[in-house]
């Protein structure tokens, strides 16, 4: 299954801004979310808690509608979604 | 009524809206939080435009590390209240306003009395914590807040309606860690005039808003894209007061 990952502000200088990632048979938000930290220390590090919880304030959409980390995590994704993850920015 | 010279002066807007728009700016009191980089592009486009009254609110003196970016301060301003600055530059470009400079830390002892007889609350803050302190004024007194946001060469906008539309805790539930953030003016620039266009489509009625939808510049691809988001149900900040809010007059919209 391929999923378009689309990475926005300081995960976006991590990921790059746009990248696809191939998960073999069904995946969750969560799985894919694992799947990127695997691959990159550096993401895992920005995106998670070392306890391995996702930072809190991330944020997630699926086909760009907003998910709910706290209930959506599990969302199973189909062929051809796509992520987009970040942080919000706060400077002014 | 606009004056003659007032007619003059908006001749190249009033062919967007009309006089009767140029009115509904006039008779439109914002409350602009922050004299920093998003809020000095804030203030002068809405100071300009000629939205009738302003009071910007900032407790910080202008430092040298802050003119790359906060336009409305100059070299001569250094160590001046932020406020006080604004005042001058916003008085100088369009002398047909009232502004109100306020130099005041804004908290949740003064952030009522801040607000009154402002009908806009515009966000030029810097950090999430008081974000949310504009959100919830926002919330209980059904007043529209125009948020945006920068980092380095990335923003971000929305714009929250009370009773209309998700909040800001809705759509960023935590704060992310303070940091200080590499800041670029064209940004603030870029994100700036987006809160004030919002601003002018809402007060004149025209356009579509920002409504749950949150607009992400990325400056280095130069390009933007936008996301959809809801209410929340279980926000801790709308889920109990927007029953509130709702009962509220749109102000803004007349």
């Amino acid at each position: 299954m391929r999923i378009k990952v689309l990475a926005f502000a300081t995960f976006r200088e991590i990921l790059g801004k746009e990248k696809e990632v191939d998960l073999p048979g069904s995946a969750s938000v969560k799985e894919l979310l694992e799947a990127l930290a695997a691959t990159s220390p550096r993401f895992k590090e920005a995106a998670f808690e070392p306890s391995g919880a996702l930072r809190d304030y991330v944020l997630l959409m699926v086909n760009r509608k907003r998910i709910d980390p706290e209930q959506d995590l599990s969302r199973i994704l189909a062929e051809g979604d796509e992520l987009a993850v970040f942080p919000p920015l706060a400077g002014g | 009524m606009l004056s003659e010279e007032e007619t003059r002066r908006y001749a190249r807007q009033t062919l967007l809206f009309g006089e009767e728009g140029q009115e509904k700016l006039k008779r439109s009191s914002v409350f602009i939080a922050g004299a920093g980089g998003l809020g000095s592009a804030i203030a002068f486009y809405m100071a300009a435009a000629g939205f009738g009254r302003i009071r910007i609110v900032d407790c910080d003196a202008v430092d040298l590390s802050n003119l790359n970016r906060q336009i409305l301060h100059a070299q001569v301003d250094l160590g001046r209240a932020k406020a006080l600055s604004a005042y001058d530059a916003l008085s100088g470009i369009n002398p047909e306003i009232e502004v109100e400079a306020v130099v005041e830390r804004i908290s949740q002892d003064n952030i009522k009395e801040l607000l009154q007889g402002c009908d806009l609350i515009m966000d030029g803050m810097d950090n999430f914590p008081m974000r949310y302190l504009l959100n919830r004024a926002a919330l209980e007194s059904g007043r529209p807040l125009f948020h945006g946001a920068i980092s380095g060469y990335q923003g971000q906008a929305t714009t929250i309606i009370p009773g209309r539309t998700a909040c800001l805790s809705c759509l960023f539930p935590r704060a992310p860690p303070p940091a200080t953030f590499p800041a670029l003016g064209s940004t603030c620039g870029v994100i700036g005039s987006i809160e004030v266009t919002e601003a002018v489509k809402y007060v004149t009625g025209k356009g579509r808003l920002l409504e749950n939808r949150l607009l992400l510049w990325d400056g280095l691809d130069s390009r933007l894209e936008e996301m959809a988001y809801e209410p929340n149900a279980s926000c801790r900040e709308c889920s109990d007061v927007s029953a509130k809010a709702v009962g509220f007059t749109q102000i803004g919209q007349r």
